[in-house]
């Protein structure tokens, strides 16, 4: 491996921790403590009764705090390590699933971190940290061949198109990720008194602002995917397995939309749908498992 | 008449109308789309399962289902009439959606209700109060400059002697959903107009130095001059290549290349390079110098019983009455050689022909090996394998409904992005007299919509730092659903 691959990997598994590092603190944040007050009375008659009470109170700040500082620093490492990835490979690397299942740590990492900003909330890191994590895991089990740069085939040899068709479905992913975060959030909160969590409506208004990035993101692959198809093949559109996971994952959410100006939709059942649009994302992007066809490049 | 009419309750109408009226409603109705595109994106899904191990899987899982799973795997899902049925159903939707949506719209864009009611500004989850000195007429003037000084557009109108006040940004985004929606339209419109009147060769293929006529009512043939492959140090491929001639009536018309990723394109015709392979140029002709064949055979397509795993070619040759076969040498010998019955070296080609017809001069098949540039006597017939050549496998297409579709993904980017990142902003407000002078209550129209509530308390900050004024903010948090 040349030197420039392996250090792009050593940002890479740095990266990994200080996100395994954040996510538990994140955890710790959101769950709280629990404590246990121990009361004691002392009676006329002389005896002591102790009432003991236990109590969910909200997580600490600092650790919250520190939980937001790892996953800024597992976000630099990241993109540090996809930097170097792409002076080696001369292009941006987005052709195996190692390559982008890196971006997809990065840019989630980076979208969640900006949601956080904007609304000021941090317990959506408790979901989408593991998440992240998960998907390291994944990265590290991958085939270690992966990790090397390979030239690519004709068919992958636009890297214009291919760094937008790719990146911008990566970057779709990533916001769908979010809005998956705010919608467990909000069932928890909407069916459970958790007096710390964000209100209600913040939670479902977050999901929503994060589909109104993912939902054109991902109309915009859609496009750009029948743009090279057209490009390389001649015809816009081909019935394949992965344009068709994709196309349902955009209805999926189109569903969402809808589901908004419905009376007695919006909030319960939105933020069912999410979850399971959530779910359409996981099948699209781990499809190349099931079906082969013309996006059968990733490497697995 | 008149009178019986009278007698009759009002409400009662024809049936046709009733009908219509019930088709229009379901067409307009949200509640119906959610369905309709639920059962679309239901469809993509079996459709996109049937590309995969998926169905297999449950029916391994659960062998009751394996009749369904069969059945599964050879629905056409995407050519069948449920499909279709529910792509015109959508579109009818859109289109009455957009026709019954449009004058309400519009409507709230030009001409906004501009008073409201103490009652609506109470409930409102957040809203904003101003004291001003002066009194309400010169303090609504104040204030709706100061609010227009935030990029809003003001209405007032008077009522009972209050001052009822209108605001709002943004409001031809509301217009965005109109190019979004009708883009969809369009896109299927375009899929309909290119198979409709485009066509589309999936494999033409062309020898090197050979001339094949395209079809399609073109007119046009296409010459392969040269293909090259160029591979990179470590073997693996860079680009593949073809260079061709295009000819209309036997005259060049077109000269160009195209690679992977780069068609070529005259016109409105494209042509893309997608395969390649071995072929052989070669002339027959008899022995009274008659010419059957001066051309190139592409080699793979076909597979000889001679040796299975070689490239192999064949052609008919009726006026000789007789079939030509031709096979190369293994590409890969270490697979399977115990089918290799040629065992052929690198430049020889096996010939054969065999009888075609109840004329055929010939009786049995027979075939000899030969090598480039030598020629062979097969029955009557003299063969001369005069070079190696390759040929390349384009496909070619015309799609005209490619710039409605390109207009629809700019209409539906734009659309959406409109529609999201400009939303339409509104502020009600009632500015009443008081004893001091007056009090502006301000409150966005943002139900349930945590932006919108959050974009109105940071202009009722600005509009109090403008004006200097506290913009006593009220957060009724008993108007929220409960939690
Ligand atoms: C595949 C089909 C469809 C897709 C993907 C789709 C997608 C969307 C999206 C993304 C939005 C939110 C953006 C906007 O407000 O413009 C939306 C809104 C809307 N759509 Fe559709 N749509 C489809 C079909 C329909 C149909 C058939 C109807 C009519 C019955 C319809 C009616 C509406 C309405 C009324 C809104 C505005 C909702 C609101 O006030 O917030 N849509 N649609």
């Amino acid at each position: 491996m040349d030197a420039v691959v392996r250090l792009s990997f050593y940002c890479f598994a740095a990266g990994s921790f200080a996100f395994a590092a954040s996510a538990i603190c994140y955890l710790a944040y959101a769950i709280g403590r629990i404590r246990v007050r121990r009361m004691a009375l002392a009676t006329p008659d002389g005896t002591t009764v102790v009432a003991h009470d236990a109590r969910l109170e909200p997580g600490s700040q600092g650790v919250g705090r520190f939980g937001t500082f790892l996953a800024w620093f597992g976000v630099v490492l990241q993109a540090l390590s996809i930097g170097l990835r792409t002076v080696a490979a001369g292009h941006v690397p987005l052709s195996n699933m190692y390559e982008f299942s890196s971006m997809f740590i990065f840019l989630a990492g980076l979208i969640y971190l900006l949601f956080e900003r904007w609304y000021g909330v941090r317990q959506l890191g408790a979901i989408v940290l593991p998440l992240i994590v998960a998907m390291a895991a994944y990265v590290w089990v991958l085939p270690a061949n992966l990790r090397e740069v390979n030239p690519l085939i004709p068919a992958l040899q636009n890297p214009p198109l291919m760094t937008a068709h790719v990146g911008i479905a990566i970057l779709a992913y990533a916001t769908f990720a979010v809005a998956f975060a705010a919608a467990v959030l909000y069932l928890v909160a909407s069916h459970w008194r958790v007096s710390w969590l964000p209100s209600a409506d913040l939670l479902d208004d977050l999901g929503f602002r994060a589909v109104t990035v993912g939902f054109p993101a991902m109309s915009l692959v859609l496009i750009l995917g029948s743009v090279w198809a057209y490009r390389a093949w001649g015809t816009y559109w081909q019935w394949d397995p992965k344009e068709t996971a994709a196309l349902f994952t955009w209805l999926i959410y189109g569903v969402y939309l809808h589901t908004r100006s419905l009376r007695g939709w919006r909030g319960n059942r939105s933020a069912i749908i999410l979850l399971i649009a959530f779910g359409a994302v996981i099948f699209t992007y781990f499809g190349n498992y099931v079906f082969g066809g013309l996006h059968a490049y990733g490497g697995v | 008449m008149a009178q019986a009419s009278l007698n009759q309750p009002v409400a009662r109408r024809a049936l046709p109308e009733i009908v219509v009226d019930r088709i229009w409603r379901f067409f307009c109705s949200v509640r119906a789309a959610v369905v309709e595109i639920a059962i679309l994106a239901l469809l993509v899904l079996i459709g996109t399962l049937r590309g995969s191990s998926v169905p297999q899987g449950i029916a391994d899982a659960l062998p009751i289902t394996a009749p369904l799973v069969e059945r599964w795997y050879a629905w056409d899902v995407y050519r069948s009439i449920p499909f279709a049925a529910i792509l015109t159903i959508l579109s009818i939707a859109i289109a009455i959606c957009t026709i019954n949506r449009a004058p309400g719209i519009w409507t709230a864009i030009q001409h906004p209700t501009v008073t409201t009611t103490h009652g609506f500004l109470r409930n409102a989850e957040v809203s904003s109060r101003f004291n001003s000195a002066s009194p309400p007429d010169a303090f609504a003037a104040e204030l709706s400059a100061a609010i227009r000084a935030r990029g809003y557009r003001t209405m007032t109108q008077e009522r009972n002697g209050e001052i009822h006040l209108y605001a709002d940004r943004w409001r031809f985004s509301r217009l965005a959903t109109f190019p979004f929606h009708l883009a969809l339209i369009m896109i299927l419109a375009g899929g309909i107009v290119g198979v409709a009147w485009g066509f589309r060769e999936n494999a033409l293929i062309v020898p090197e130095a050979s001339v094949r006529e395209l079809g399609h009512g073109t007119g046009l043939s296409v010459r392969l001059n040269d293909f090259s492959e160029i591979y990179r140090e470590d073997g693996s491929p860079l680009v593949y290549r073809s260079d061709v001639t295009l000819l209309k009536n036997g005259e060049p018309v077109h000269r160009g290349s195209m690679t992977v990723n780069n068609p070529m394109t005259f016109g409105d015709i494209v042509f893309y390079q997608s395969g390649f392979g071995q072929a052989v140029s070669m002339k027959i002709a008899d022995d009274a110098g008659r010419v059957y064949y001066d051309d190139s055979l592409p080699l793979g397509l076909y597979q000889s019983k001679l040796n299975p795993d070689a490239p192999a070619g064949r052609i008919d040759l009726p006026p000789a009455g007789v079939a030509l076969s031709v096979v190369a040498p293994d590409e890969n010998p270490a697979n399977a050689p115990e089918l290799d019955t040629l065992n052929l070296k690198p430049g020889e080609l096996f010939f054969m022909i065999r009888p075609l017809g109840p004329d055929s001069p010939i009786e049995m098949p027979v075939g000899a090996t030969i090598s480039q540039g030598d020629s062979v006597n097969l029955g009557n017939l003299t063969l001369t394998f005069e070079r190696e050549r390759r040929f390349s496998v384009f496909q070619v297409a015309r799609n005209p409904g490619i710039p409605i579709f390109f207009a629809a993904a700019i209409l539906l980017v734009g659309g959406l992005a409109i529609t999201f990142y400009f939303p339409h902003r509104r502020v009600r407000g009632i500015v009443s007299a008081t004893a001091e002078g007056s009090v502006a209550h301000l409150a966005p129209i943002a139900r349930r919509d945590w932006s919108a509530r959050r974009v109105f308390e940071q202009l009722a900050r600005e509009l109090g730092k403008r004006l200097q004024l506290d913009p006593h903010l009220t957060i009724n948090e008993g108007s929220r659903p409960a939690i």
